[in-house]
């Protein structure tokens, strides 16, 4: 079973707010997810990113993909590079 | 593999505010495939699944779709005329906030920083698609 990480628009009329939510690839449709970690605001200035770290890895050690989106989100958090981190010491 | 793309994500926004502009030009099929693809951030392949046409098809339609919104933007400008005017709305309600608190001038002033939001419908209608 395929899980992805990817970012949910939300928000209002010329007001995007974004949700990194995780969900199974197979029924993208019915707009479930399985968890949402973290929210990002690109309104804000500078733009708001609040991602929960260790959920965050957590569902990457389990292999969720995250789409590309979201890795330009996580590597400006600092996740990616302590996800790769983490890999190596394995 | 797919190929990563570095900017992705500045892509997204700005294909995802065109989209608030100029939706209503759009067509049923553009808007499907944008707003999968934009809105929901599913991959081509899920989308393609989801649709019964190639990756390939989809891809050709969201490209499409994109270059039409852009297309547009460079003729009407809306995007551009906004994001001035947001940029200016910010900078009146930053005056504003210099004032004593309980000033005349800053209510009123504040009171024109709204009236130009609404009058540029931010935040009017909310978003909801495909559910949730």
């Amino acid at each position: 079973m395929a899980v992805r990480i990817r970012l949910k628009r939300m928000g209002a009329h010329k007001a995007p707010f974004y949700r990194v939510v995780v969900s199974d690839s197979r029924s993208p449709r019915d707009g479930r997810f399985i968890e949402e970690i973290g929210t990002y605001n690109p309104v804000a200035q500078p733009a708001q990113v609040n991602i929960n770290e260790e959920k965050a890895l957590k569902w990457l050690q389990n292999g969720a993909q995250a789409s590309d989106t979201v890795r330009n989100l996580l590597s400006k958090a600092g996740i990616m590079t302590k996800f790769h981190e983490l890999k190596q010491q394995k | 593999m797919t190929v990563r793309e570095p900017d992705a994500l500045a892509k997204t926004n700005r294909i995802n505010m065109l989209i608030d502009f100029y939706e209503p030009l759009l067509t049923d099929k553009q808007r499907t495939f944008l707003k999968y693809y934009f809105h929901d951030d599913f991959t081509l392949g899920e989308i393609a699944a989801e649709s019964g046409i190639s990756r390939q098809a989809v891809y050709e339609h969201v490209k499409r779709a994109s270059l039409m919104l852009e297309s547009y933007e460079e003729k009407l400008g809306l995007l551009a005329r906004h994001n001035s005017l947001v940029g200016w709305i910010g900078k009146l309600e930053e005056t504003a906030g210099l004032l004593p608190e309980n000033s005349e001038a800053r209510m009123r002033l504040l009171e024109i920083a709204e009236g130009l939001k609404q009058s540029e419908q931010i935040g009017k209608t909310v978003v909801n698609e495909h559910g949730v």
